[in-house]
């Protein structure tokens, strides 16, 4: 599985995890991007197409909401989807979320299945 | 809330995140995590309630699971990768509590601090509005204090916050 993934979250720790969980789940990891924060993973989608979003919510600088709001505002980007990946899981922060245009959300902590999961269904979504 | 209640939830988030995002398998009981050579981290949260999440590691057992989280060996691991890794725990381990308390509530975390040695055995004192737990894991401990403010504590009783 091929697929441009780009992991927005201000962990390199968790970033590396995300990572490492893809690749043993079976993804290809050769167009794989990270961004520290949504503003970051901003300027990169000016100059790379990806697949998939993976973000995290509390970031410094541009957090994961503001990050889906500018997604969903922009006529190109917004057709990217994304999935949220955060401890928080009230289900009034879900909800806000999915109203952001978040077609996925995985709660920490999470089975590496779980990952892959929402991740096949999202990116096969898309492809349908 | 009830100490009792908090105590589950603190229990059981870091039985969960401990298992499932650091491949460990944690034992509750024994000895405490409050070394001189540990780790310490707080991450305090705001909403309803507000409150923190303090949670200390001994050396051994911070680095080992900074080397399983990061999938690497651990003479590979530096300490900042490991005090990053530990702040991620924490960081975790406060969100699943929060979810566990209250599910209509939007909380706010605050990034995870490294707290020095001087000030974080404070936050292990038995009080009202805390609770502490302690796991054993392979090679070391981990203590969890979780804290909540909104708590009104019996005439006497010193708040835990």
């Amino acid at each position: 599985m091929a697929y441009r993934v780009l992991i927005v979250d201000d962990s390199p720790a968790m970033r590396s995890f995300v990572r490492r969980v893809m690749e043993l789940s079976g993804f290809d990891l050769s167009n794989c991007f990270e961004a520290g924060d949504g503003a970051e993973a901003l300027r990169l989608l000016g100059s790379e197409w990806v697949d998939a979003i993976l973000t995290d919510i509390n970031m410094p600088r541009m957090d994961g909401e503001e990050l889906l709001r500018r997604l969903s505002g922009d006529e190109l980007l917004r057709s990217i989807p994304a999935i949220v990946i955060s401890t928080d899981a009230t289900s009034t922060r879900i909800d806000r979320l999915t109203t952001l245009g978040a077609k996925g959300y995985i709660t920490k902590p999470f089975l590496p299945e779980q990952l892959r999961e929402v991740l096949e269904r999202t990116l096969g979504a898309a492809n349908d | 809330m009830t100490d009792e209640e908090l105590l589950a939830a603190l229990r059981e988030s870091v039985r969960q995140v401990l298992e499932k995002m650091f491949f460990a398998e944690p034992l509750d009981g024994g000895s405490t995590a409050l070394e001189a050579d540990g780790l310490a981290v707080r991450v305090a949260f705001d909403g309803s309630p507000s409150g923190a999440l303090v949670l200390a590691i001994t050396d051994a057992a911070a680095r080992r699971v900074a080397a399983d989280f990061l999938g690497e060996d651990e003479s590979s691991v530096d300490s900042a990768q490991t005090s990053e890794v530990i702040c991620e725990l924490a960081n975790m381990i406060c969100g699943s509590i929060l979810s566990r308390v209250e599910s209509q509530t939007i909380f706010r975390l605050a990034s995870p601090t490294i707290l020095s040695a001087d000030h974080w055995r404070f936050h292990f004192e038995p009080g009202c509005g805390r609770v502490i737990h302690t796991v054993q894991l392979e090679n070391g401990s981990l203590t969890a204090s979780a804290e909540i403010q909104e708590k009104l504590c019996p005439t006497g009783e010193k708040s835990g916050y």
